[in-house]
């Protein structure tokens, strides 16, 4: 194949620009990286969700409810709209693992004995299932046992409904309603301390004394039929079963959780590459600009030649798409290799049979076309402009540039500027779209690390605001049962408890008007020290004789505010149905709570002093002697040690966040060092000649690196602060759009993160600096005396 | 004219001071693998005080020679002294400190700064010079003290031409190196610059080197050498030089 001149000539070009191609391109990698990822990683989960759930039946609808007689799974099959029913006894248990101090807990599924289970499928990952009549074996979460190194024919001690049990492990298994394997609401997993077992039905209804009965339903839609008519139908056949209230699969733990990582991918997907990508687009403008204003003697001999404005346009047209070429396929492989990472940290939160990478191949196609575009109105103007000129006209040289004084001048303070000062100034006045853009660049530069700071500062001042403040307790240990003020007597006599401050808690659908949530009302003393409830200002708030406190997120997910009655189901007992008023909202970060006095409490439950648990206070020196105690309790179902809960988030965010403010940090280096360099170079290039006649008549090589970048200097200067602002506001909506019901970030800014950011900057800006003062050495000094180009 | 100055016909006093001493001069070019002998064996000696034309044809080797002279560039072989330093082995940094104290330089195309007004261009340079004279006194001595606050741009090309000679003399050069300085003037324009430049020769007393190819200016000098083919032919000395404004061409 033979070359054509133009292609010939665009490719000698590019290779004489190759630090500005590159530059450009790599600020357009970071957006479309960016992208790239997002959408790869939506796609991915995307695809591998839709498919387990489909291939592993995942259920639509789900019940949780006291006891109904087997009998009733034919009564509900013949609900419309159903397609399968599935029936199961659900009960929660305390581990005793080798080598964990404190007891874990978990939930035991059933597997039907006699049939195969038809919905939520295991997906088994080694082993087997339990074999009928076969006791005590188990299959279980592939998480926990991963954590815990367990594999077929290990064995566990349980309690179970209060009776030590030897389990079994006889496989590792995955399920569909457990792809987030945690506590329900939890935003984190703990596997080391939660895990799912699945044992046979007959056995674990025996031991949870639900025999012939079930106490949880999964159903499955027929597809196109009414979800809200089968949770109604559903709701009012189980209503005299102590059942809980059908949710659909939209308010599934499990499925919530995934969802909300969609949301925010999906934000990520669009906002950043946005930014990126413009800044990309006018560096890329702002390049060839320069190019075809040096080339203008050029352009009129290919219209002299007969070459027409469209080929001509078409030629420096091709400059920009080398330019995207290169910028699409870096930020296609970055974007796929942060995405491999990325899933593989997903892989640790979301369990999938198999969570693959899928690159999305239209993710590369649309960054090209959409950077390709954005390149495209960026060099059209100046293409435009040169193929206006008359090719006479445009083989004369430019005129000389014309200047007036700085506004700074004007204003009367010229006294205080160097001449450097003045050129540099002067100079960004008679260039302002291409300053504001360089500033624009900078700031963005300045502002992309303050997101990931704003996350892990958040994170700690949310651990801090949450178990230091608010719940000063070591530890808060849960009953399975509601039980009388003597169990709460027990447990203030366990070893090496100081304090002990009794809580109810009774589960309950709050609503007010349209808007309900379920969640746990909890009442403790006016009186206690351990656990209070905040203000956002960490002040405590008394808790009212009557009527309750909310958190303020419940309050705006209902629409409701102070002095509003809001209407409680409660989920316990005889499920009596009691209205209360909000006096009050409190500030709190993660989930959702309503809070009473617990004597009103037990007023509004009309029962005596019952207890659900209570928060202790512990002696330090006894810490081993009180685990070992509440490993034989076995009343106690569940227990919340404050510290390694607050470790255990810590680590698993921790990773997370390194990665995010790695990229992060790469992309605000990228940025700053492509802008800069850039900037720098057309600077250069435009004024060789003045900077090679100040060499001449006598200006050192620093001297005159001085005057090149004094004007970026200014710009950099200028562009922080506005940086510091635009990344505040960036984090504050980031930290705003992955706020959910289960955690809310508060956004925190400290000085801190503005020095990290102001640092990244400047040092990428100086490296850059430095490149280009070092081509100052190369200045044609005797060039600069001849013609002018 | 400056009292108690000789006027510009009187040929300058004998026995001045020695500047430059350039003993087989050569410089040679590669391109690729095409040689260019741009000097080959130039001997010049240059006094205080004088004005002198060094005249050729293009290509000549003119520039070069007056290249090395300012500092600009490096012979190939040679030696060149500037009073007793010798400028063949020196480096850049020292080059550098030279040409800002020691060398004026003007140029055809006359390399103001486009972003400063004149007083600035100037002021550019007194900034940075040991002993300056004030920018403003500079550019009265070219005749351009009511046009201090404009920018190039505003400014015609003999103009321009005149604050580049005054930021070139501003900080009281020794040498004053003018390259082609009317070459992209009219011949009205360019009397005025010329005149400028004797003027300030004249008055100050700086050893002036002016290179042209126009042979009518070798009368304003006090030596002409003649360069061709990167070799000088012949000095001629005047013995009267002529004042700017009686020469015509």
């Amino acid at each position: 194949m033979r070359f054509k001149p133009l292609h010939l000539k665009l490719l000698r070009d590019l290779g004489r620009m190759k630090g500005q191609t590159l530059a450009v391109s790599l600020v357009m990698a970071c957006g479309l990286a960016m992208m790239i990822m997002a959408r790869s990683l939506i796609y991915s989960l995307e695809t591998t969700r839709d498919t387990y759930y489909q291939e592993n039946r995942f259920g639509d609808v789900f019940a949780d409810l006291k006891r109904a007689p087997n009998f009733l799974r034919q009564r509900l099959a013949t609900i419309s709209d159903v397609a399968a029913v599935e029936t199961r006894v659900i009960g929660r248990l305390t581990l005793d693992l080798p080598g964990l101090n404190e007891p874990a807990d978990g939930v035991v599924i059933s597997l039907p004995d006699d049939r195969p289970q038809q919905l939520n499928r295991l997906f088994l990952r080694r082993g087997r299932f339990p074999e009928p009549g076969r006791r005590g074996e188990v299959v279980v979460g592939e998480a926990f046992a991963e954590v815990h190194g367990f594999g077929p024919d290990n064995q566990i001690s349980a309690l179970l409904r209060g009776r030590r049990e030897t389990l079994t492990i006889v496989g590792i298994a995955l399920s569909p309603e457990y792809v987030f394997e945690a506590r329900p609401g939890e935003t984190l997993p703990d596997n080391k301390r939660f895990g799912v077992f699945w044992m046979n039905e007959r056995e674990l209804a025996t031991a949870l004394d639900l025999d012939g009965a079930f106490n949880n339903v999964v159903v499955d839609v027929a597809p196109g039929g009414d979800t809200l008519a089968v949770i109604a139908a559903l709701d009012d056949r189980l209503a005299n079963y102590g059942a809980l209230g059908a949710i659909s699969r939209r308010d599934h733990p499990s499925a919530v959780r995934l969802n909300d990582e969609l949301a925010v991918l999906r934000t990520l997907a669009v906002a950043f590459p946005l930014v990126f990508l413009s800044i990309a687009a006018f560096m890329a403008s702002a390049v060839l600009s320069r190019l075809v204003r040096l080339q203008r003697e050029q352009i009129a001999q290919l219209k002299a030649f007969g070459y027409s404005a469209r080929q001509v346009g078409a030629h420096y047209f091709q400059f920009a798409l080398v330019i995207v070429a290169i910028g699409t396929l870096a930020g296609g492989l970055g974007g796929f290799w942060i995405g491999g990472n990325v899933v593989n940290i997903y892989h640790r939160f979301f369990r999938f049979p198999s969570l693959v990478f899928h690159p999305d191949l239209s993710a590369i196609f649309l960054a090209f076309v959409v950077s390709a575009g954005a390149s495209f109105l960026g060099v059209y103007g100046s293409v435009r402009q040169a193929m206006r000129l008359p090719p006479a006209e445009a083989m004369r040289p430019e005129p000389p540039a014309s200047y007036r004084p700085s506004l700074v001048e004007r204003l009367g303070w010229s006294r205080w500027l160097t001449p450097t000062l003045r050129m540099a100034l002067r100079n960004i006045e008679r260039r302002p779209w291409q300053a504001f853009f360089t500033a624009l660049g900078l700031a963005l530069a300045a502002g992309i690390p303050i997101v990931p700071c704003a996350f892990r500062e958040g994170i700690e001042y949310l651990l801090g605001f949450q178990w230091d403040v608010a719940q000063r307790q070591h530890v808060t240990v849960s009953l399975f049962e509601p039980a009388s003020a003597t169990a709460a007597a027990s447990i203030a006599h366990l070893p090496g408890v100081l304090l002990a401050e009794p809580y109810r808690a009774v589960p309950a659908r709050i609503r007010f008007g349209n808007h309900s949530r379920r969640l746990e009302v909890t009442g403790f003393s006016r009186e206690a020290t351990l656990r209070r409830v905040l203000d956002a200002r960490e002040r405590s708030i008394p808790l009212p004789p009557d009527g309750l406190l909310v958190s303020a997120k419940l309050a705006e997910l209902l629409g409701a505010e102070a002095g509003d009655v809001v209407s409680l189901e409660i989920q316990e007992g005889n499920r009596p149905r009691r209205n209360a008023v909000i006096r009050g909202l409190i500030t709190d970060y993660a989930g959702i709570f309503a809070y009473m006095d617990k004597e009103s409490l037990h007023r509004l439950m009309r029962e005596g002093p019952t207890v659900s648990g209570a928060y202790l206070w512990l002696d330090p020196e006894r810490w081993l002697d009180f685990l070992k105690e509440v490993k034989n309790t076995p009343r106690i179902a569940a227990m919340m040690i404050k510290n390694t809960v607050r470790e255990s988030f810590r680590k698993t965010t921790a990773e997370t966040i390194n990665l995010v403010q790695s990229l992060y940090f790469s992309f605000s280096v990228v940025v700053a060092f492509g802008v800069v360099y850039n900037s720098a170079r057309i600077a250069l290039s435009e004024r060789s000649r003045d900077l090679a006649t100040l060499r001449v008549i006598g200006f050192s090589t620093w001297e005159v690196a001085g005057v090149l970048v004094t004007e970026l200097v200014l710009l950099t200067l200028v562009a922080i602060p506005f940086g510091l602002l635009l990344g505040s506001g960036l984090a504050a909506g980031i930290v705003a759009t992955a706020s959910t019901e289960s955690v809310r970030l508060p956004l925190r800014l400290t000085s801190q993160m503005y020095a990290t950011a102001v640092f990244i900057v400047l040092s990428a800006a100086t490296v850059s600096f430095a490149i280009v003062s070092w081509r100052i050495r190369e200045l044609d000094l005797v060039g600069a005396l001849k013609a002018p180009e | 004219m400056i009292p108690g100055h000789a006027s510009p016909t009187e040929a300058p006093a004998t026995a001045k001071r020695l500047v430059y001493c350039a003993r087989g001069l050569t410089k040679v070019y590669r391109t690729g693998e095409v040689e260019v002998r741009a000097l080959a064996g130039v001997d010049l000696d240059l006094h205080e005080g004088q004005l002198v034309v060094l005249l050729g044809a293009s290509g000549s080797g003119k520039s070069t020679l007056l290249n090395i002279l300012g500092g600009l560039d490096i012979p190939s072989s040679g030696s060149l002294h500037y009073h007793d330093t010798e400028l063949t082995h020196s480096d850049e940094a020292f080059l550098t400190r030279f040409r800002r104290d020691s060398v004026g330089f003007v140029f055809q195309f006359y390399n103001l700064i486009p972003s400063l007004t004149a007083r600035e261009n100037v002021s550019l340079i007194t900034d940075i010079s040991v002993n300056p004279i004030a920018p403003e006194e500079a550019l009265a001595l070219v005749g351009l003290q009511d046009r201090m606050d404009h920018f190039p741009s505003q400014l015609s090309g003999g103009e321009q031409q005149r604050v580049a000679i005054a930021r070139a003399i501003a900080k009281q050069p020794e040498v004053l190196l003018c390259d082609e300085p009317t070459g992209a003037l009219d011949v009205r324009t360019g009397v005025q610059v010329l005149s400028a430049i004797q003027r300030v020769n004249q008055e100050l007393g700086t050893l002036t080197l002016l290179i042209t190819h126009n042979a009518v200016l070798a009368k304003m000098a006090d030596r002409v050498i003649h360069v061709s083919d990167g070799q000088i032919t012949h000095i001629e000395t005047n013995a009267h030089r002529l004042p700017v404004s009686e020469l015509s061409w």
